[in-house]
């Protein structure tokens, strides 16, 4: 396998036949989609099914990928699909997922010393509304503009905005007071 | 749960029909006086295009409470003549929903003549989602007319149903963490403004609990 | 529209989310193995609905700070009512059938409660008919189809109290001095509304 063909030529020999190409389209997209779907979720392990399950996805309807110079970006719209159905999944079970008091009591209840940073985001990221973090992640950490938001996951621009805006909005109010001891 | 059995009960609970079968609901529910009382309610809002399956709902609700037969008829003259105003404002197309909606709006404190323009500016959409998100920030302490003003702000964006929802949740989430529901609030809502200059200072309800 | 250039917190905060975790090893042999797999139906349904009902897990503060999320306003699930399918390729959800029944889930905490039922104005406050199943942890549980439209209800615990819905908003009209909630449904698939005693 070539690690320098792009990923056109890689879609091109897997519809060819040449199923082991695949695998170069993995290597190269796995960490991004980890990323944001560990985001998303707040659960690696979860995450990692949801990745694994969005590449099985991708392969079996990669022949309605039309354009395979943007697999990437074909990806990530399947993928968001995904977290979004184990997101509704986990809440169909009852299982608490996000809700300010208990992440805030389970935040207190925890012991040892201080909290990292970067589980101050985790918390602060798990009490944001599933979809102002879901446009939150595609914004601000995946760089996307709003014209692929808007593909990634068919919601119309102005809603896309506005969550974003609410998203940065709580986002700043809860981790103001870690911002400002500055001992990061 | 069978979702077919219940779904055929509940359509049998409520049938939309006339509303002499409507009225029937209330056999054996509440007193004689009472029933006639409502049932007059029912028939001479029925001219002013107001149906007949919330005030009879609302009677319900008034005898599951143990209400006497006074509050339970003035309750419903009550919603009777928020749904009057919801239908004069939304129009004769209006469906059962959007009045519903309408009325609670109206109840909430937001002008009949405001529900009029949206209506004139948005004619073929379901106002709904929109009617019923101000009337759950009104209850919620946010100002009627912050609250139909940013609903409606939102609704020129291009925003829509699951988002306006959206809003208010974020608007109730932000109330019960200590913003102030009330003018300063929700103007920042409107705006965007940094959100701290409105919360107290010292007060960190809204923070991450940091080890003491 | 704000972009992180000009807000540092926003910047620190996507530069640290940036840093990609790790996959664990065989990440990609199993993606590999499972492409590999003779492809007869999608695996979707081992990954979603289908799954065991999973124990909750509650902190020792749990019962008073449990609630389900969402409440006050049901509206269609992934998707939304009247949104188009995201343009391009890729599986495409089923969209919704216009004014079809939503399903949504009604969540009380009461674990000192010998019985719960919901009453609205979607069984004309009946009580009776629409008996709450009690699960873990005190947790009481209904499903139910409701045609779109917006619905006042309260829980009835031990067949005689009201509850109002704390998730949800309160109802607006005349309430007879008992707590009330309201619930308003638009088109498309459910989500649950509840809240905690």
């Amino acid at each position: 396998m070539n690690e320098e063909e792009p990923d056109g030529a890689l879609v091109r020999r897997v519809l060819a036949g040449d199923t082991d190409a695949f695998a170069g389209l993995v290597a190269r997209h796995r960490d991004r989609g980890l990323r944001f779907a560990a985001s998303m979720l707040g659960d690696p392990s979860e995450a990692e099914e949801a990745l694994q399950d969005a590449f099985v996805r991708a392969y079996r309807s990669l022949g309605s990928c039309r354009e395979p110079d943007r697999f990437g970006a074909w990806l990530l719209q399947i993928l968001v699909n995904r977290c979004r159905t184990r997101g509704a999944g986990r809440r169909r079970r009852a299982r608490v997922f996000v809700r300010d008091d208990v992440a805030l009591e389970r935040a207190a209840a925890a012991p040892g010393g201080d909290r990292d940073w970067r589980e101050e985001i985790e918390l602060a990221l798990a009490q944001l509304d599933r979809l102002q973090r879901e446009a939150f992640l595609l914004k601000h950490v995946e760089g996307l503009d709003y014209d692929a938001m808007a593909r990634v996951t068919g919601a119309r621009i102005p809603a896309l905005k506005m969550r974003v805006k609410r998203a940065c909005d709580r986002l700043r109010v809860m981790l103001r007071e870690v911002d400002d001891d500055g001992a990061r | 749960m069978n979702v077919r059995k219940l779904t055929f009960a509940l359509l049998l609970a409520a049938p939309a029909s006339p509303a002499r079968a409507q009225v029937e609901r209330l056999t054996g529910r509440v007193d004689e006086a009472t029933r006639a009382a409502v049932v007059a309610v029912v028939d001479s809002s029925r001219s002013a295009g107001v149906p007949a399956v919330p005030l009879v709902n609302k009677a319900l609700e008034g005898a599951s409470k143990g209400a006497d037969g006074a509050r339970i008829v003035a309750a419903v003259r009550a919603l009777a003549a928020d749904l009057g105003r919801a239908r004069a404002a939304l129009g004769p197309a209006a469906s059962d929903p959007e009045l519903v909606a309408g009325g609670a709006a109206v109840r909430a404190g937001v002008s009949p003549a405001f529900i009029g323009t949206l209506r004139a500016r948005y004619p073929r959409e379901p106002l709904m989602v929109p009617l019923a998100v101000m009337a759950d920030l009104v209850a919620r302490g946010v100002p009627a007319d912050t609250a139909a003003e940013s609903v409606a702000s939102l609704m020129r964006e291009g925003v829509r149903d699951a988002d306006l929802v959206a809003f208010r949740q974020s608007v109730e989430r932000d109330i019960a963490l200590g913003a102030p529901a009330g003018g300063a609030a929700a103007v920042r809502l409107l705006t965007g403004t940094p959100t701290t200059s409105t919360l107290t200072p010292g007060d960190n309800t809204n923070r991450l609990p940091r080890k003491p | 529209m704000t972009g992180p250039g000009d807000d540092p917190l926003i910047a620190r905060l996507a530069a640290e989310l940036r840093r990609a975790p790790v996959a664990r090893p065989g990440f990609d042999a199993r993606v590999m193995a499972a492409v590999r797999r003779a492809p007869a139906s999608l695996p979707s349904r081992a990954w979603t609905w289908l799954r065991e009902e999973r124990t909750l897990a509650l902190s020792p503060l749990g019962g008073a700070a449990m609630a389900a999320v969402l409440a006050g306003v049901v509206i269609a699930g992934v998707w939304g009512a009247g949104r188009l399918s995201p343009a391009g390729s890729g599986p495409a959800p089923a969209s919704p059938v216009a004014a079809a029944p939503s399903v949504v889930t009604f969540v009380l905490v009461a674990p000192q409660a010998r019985s719960v039922a919901l009453a609205g104005d979607f069984d004309g406050w009946d009580g009776s008919r629409l008996p709450m199943r009690r699960g873990t942890a005190g947790i009481w549980t209904v499903n139910v189809p409701l045609a779109p439209g917006r619905y006042d209800y309260a829980f009835v615990v031990d067949g005689r109290r009201f509850v109002a819905d704390p998730a949800a908003p309160p109802a607006t009209g005349d309430d007879f001095g008992r707590p009330t909630s309201v619930v308003t449904v638009g088109g498309g698939a459910a989500r649950a509304a509840g809240g905690s005693l």
